[in-house]
């Protein structure tokens, strides 16, 4: 799912400094779930807020309020009778929801509280690790299921290159070389051909803003 | 041993937000024929065995429902008890659908709603099946400065 | 002939080859490349020009690469593909063709977290095997990557890298057959200083029958003291240099080390010279160019053949 990590503290004050009424809107989804942005992390975050601008003397004031998931309109709509409210939103979900925030509320300034960070996996309470770029053009299969393109510091599809040195890759000694990976995996599976043939140069998707409608749902938007 | 203090609940807030959405709400409660196609379209059904308590309708009227017909006898215990069946029975997929029109999520969405006003929330991750660790640092991370 | 370059034709014609390495200066001034070019003038047969090597940001290799020509040296214009995309490649290629460069080492790069400017953004658009398809597809049909002929199009000697003591170990021979089928014509590899395993390597790579269709030439970078040793053992990724010859380098007064350093390259290259499947000498003697000449005349390479 999609992990995110909150801001520091002096960045938000920073964002919200000048808006005395700000309602900080949190999500249950995606960052709820690696502890950056649901219920409890919003009302942690308003009193460190309303705490922190009462101590530097700043007219002040932060409320909270979680929706079910900020990337789907319908759960945003609880929020049309208090908006009216508030000078400015807080958001905690991730970019995607923090966008639907702005768009739903266009006149009202939206800032997020938190950095979107990868689509990733939680490994345990606390420990989220990355692992897919959304390429738009999943080779999985081929690498035994492990993503060159994330887990390959340099992105290569006919790796290794000539860095890794006891299994890790150049770039870090705690972040595992993917091809050596990749090679044993293949390697206990019978399937090393599949990286004895050279893999051609890439037609990159998502260079462009994604958009996805569905072919049975197509007759639906699309005139 | 001492008992533990049960945080009381705030009866007027969960009434407003019960209220709020009181016409449609009870509508939809109202006009359920229990004909089961909810059930099939829910994933968490058809992957729980067919259990009865993963249908929606089921879920649905044991907690929304509960709420609506017990507003003035509500106590802290009954939302800790519907909590299972809104946020582990259900993932809010939106896939449930029934051929009468009731919008089945934002019934599950408003108990959770009222569940949320009173500090009762989902626990993440389920699938660990382990309770959110509740330690002191637990929620150290947040409001925290760059220097630190 | 590919590309009618002074490597080939040394090379094709069996005789040992010698290159050289130069890093461009991290400014403008040209100088600095005159200067190193004058050490190895008459001791290579073509000099790598590194491409913002390390990932720290130095004059490109194509404008350095020119400057070589002008002082009389054949260079291997190195292009990494950190920092370069699959339109920027083709194009630099095409110019660097247009100005009289002829030998090509498709690279990797090292990540940019290396270098002075950590927080670029990374191409990776296309990598080392998949440019070396590339410069292949442009000389032998005339092709761009996406099909469209090309008018007048760039005839490259084309090389690759190889690191025989990388991870996985078992897969490198694989690696380097890869590189040939892409393309490949001649190979350099990565410094080596431990003789056991690069023997290995040569011979799975001479029993598949690789080194018959490509020249390898061996890399080599002598030591200037035990400080550099221990320095490449730790830091540098996938560099393998053995304890012996730290010690061989301790059991020497420190302002001899360098010279045993030396010493001990030109063993490396009596051995290359009558190892089967090399093809000739990769002398890396960075920021020590000045000592190329003594290296070249301890290793008896002098004179270097005319062609």
């Amino acid at each position: 799912m999609i992990i995110a990590k909150v801001k520091p503290l002096e960045e938000i004050k920073d964002m919200v400094k000048d808006y005395p009424k700000v309602l900080n809107v949190g999500c249950a989804g995606c960052t709820a779930v690696c502890l950056a942005g649901g219920q409890k992390e919003v009302d942690t975050l308003n009193t460190q807020l309303n705490s922190s601008f009462k101590a530097d003397k700043v007219s002040f004031q932060v409320d909270g309020f979680t929706v079910e998931r900020q990337c789907e309109m319908q759960f945003l709509a609880e929020l049309d009778k208090i908006a009216g409210q508030y000078n400015a939103f807080l958001s905690m979900g991730c970019g995607a929801g923090v966008q639907f925030l702005a768009e739903r509320f266009p006149r009202i300034p939206v800032f997020p509280a938190v950095n979107t960070s990868f689509v990733g996996v939680n490994k345990d309470i606390g420990w989220y690790e990355e692992r897919c770029s959304s390429c738009g053009d999943c080779v999985l299969g081929i690498t035994g299921g492990i993503c060159p393109v994330t887990m390959c510091a340099k992105g290569l599809f006919n790796g290794p290159c000539g860095g890794p040195e006891d299994g890790h890759c150049e770039v870090d000694k705690d972040i595992p070389c993917a091809w050596v990976n990749i090679y044993e995996r293949l390697k206990e599976q019978g399937r090393l051909e599949n990286i004895l043939k050279i893999f051609p140069a890439r037609d990159w998707q998502n260079q462009i803003q994604g958009k996805i409608i569905l072919e049975p749902y197509k007759k639906r938007y699309i005139k | 041993m001492t008992t533990p203090e049960v945080k009381s609940i705030d009866k007027e807030k969960i009434k407003d937000i019960l209220n709020d959405k009181k016409g449609k709400m009870k509508l939809s409660l109202f006009v359920c024929a229990h004909c089961g196609l909810c059930a099939e379209s829910c994933p968490l059904y058809r992957a729980h065995d067919r259990n009865p308590e993963y249908m929606p309708s089921y879920k649905v009227i044991n907690s929304l429902g509960k709420l609506y017909k017990k507003i003035k006898k509500l106590d802290r215990n009954f939302l800790e008890e519907i909590k299972e069946l809104i946020w582990k029975n259900c993932v809010l997929c939106g896939r449930c659908y029934c051929p009468l029109g009731i919008d089945i999520p934002s019934m599950i969405a408003l108990a959770r709603g009222v569940c949320r006003s009173q500090g009762i929330s989902g626990v993440y991750p389920h699938s660990l099946g382990a309770p959110e660790e509740d330690f002191p640092e637990a929620l150290s991370h947040i409001g925290v400065s760059e220097k630190e | 002939m590919k590309s009618g370059s002074n490597l080939e034709k040394i090379l094709s014609q069996g005789k040992f080859a010698v290159t050289g390495e130069l890093g461009p200066p991290q400014g403008s001034d040209i100088n600095i490349i005159k200067e190193k070019s004058k050490h190895l003038r008459g001791m290579v047969d073509a000099v790598n020009i590194t491409d913002n090597q390390t990932a720290v940001i130095r004059m490109s290799s194509w404008a350095a690469a020119i400057v070589a020509i002008q002082e009389g040296l054949e260079p291997n214009y190195q292009m990494v593909c950190r920092d370069r995309n699959r339109l920027a490649m083709q194009s630099d290629i095409l110019g660097a063709y247009a100005l009289g460069i002829r030998d090509m080492l498709c690279l990797s790069g090292d990540h940019q977290i290396f270098g002075n400017h950590p927080y670029a953004k990374k191409v990776f658009d296309i990598d080392s095997m998949q440019l070396i398809s590339m410069v292949k597809k442009m000389r032998d049909e005339g092709k761009f990557l996406n099909g469209d002929d090309i008018v007048e199009p760039p005839k490259m000697f084309i090389g690759a890298a190889a690191n025989p003591f990388g991870d996985p170990y078992d897969f490198r021979v694989f690696r380097l057959a890869k590189k040939i089928e892409a393309g490949a014509d001649f190979i350099q590899t990565q410094c080596i200083y431990n003789m056991d395993i690069f023997r290995n390597w040569v011979k799975q790579a001479n029993d598949m029958g690789l080194t018959e269709k490509v020249y390898i030439l061996a890399g080599v970078t002598p030591m200037k003291g035990v400080g550099m040793a221990r320095y490449m053992q730790k830091n540098v990724p996938g560099l393998d240099v053995p304890d012996w010859l730290i010690k061989r380098l301790r059991g020497v007064e420190k302002k001899k080390q360098a010279s045993e350093g030396i010493k001990i390259c030109c063993e490396q290259i009596e051995e290359f010279k009558e190892m089967k499947g090399i093809a000739g000498v990769h002398i890396m003697a960075i920021e020590w160019e000045q000592r190329v000449p003594e290296i070249a005349e301890q290793a008896k390479l002098l004179p270097r053949p005319k062609v």
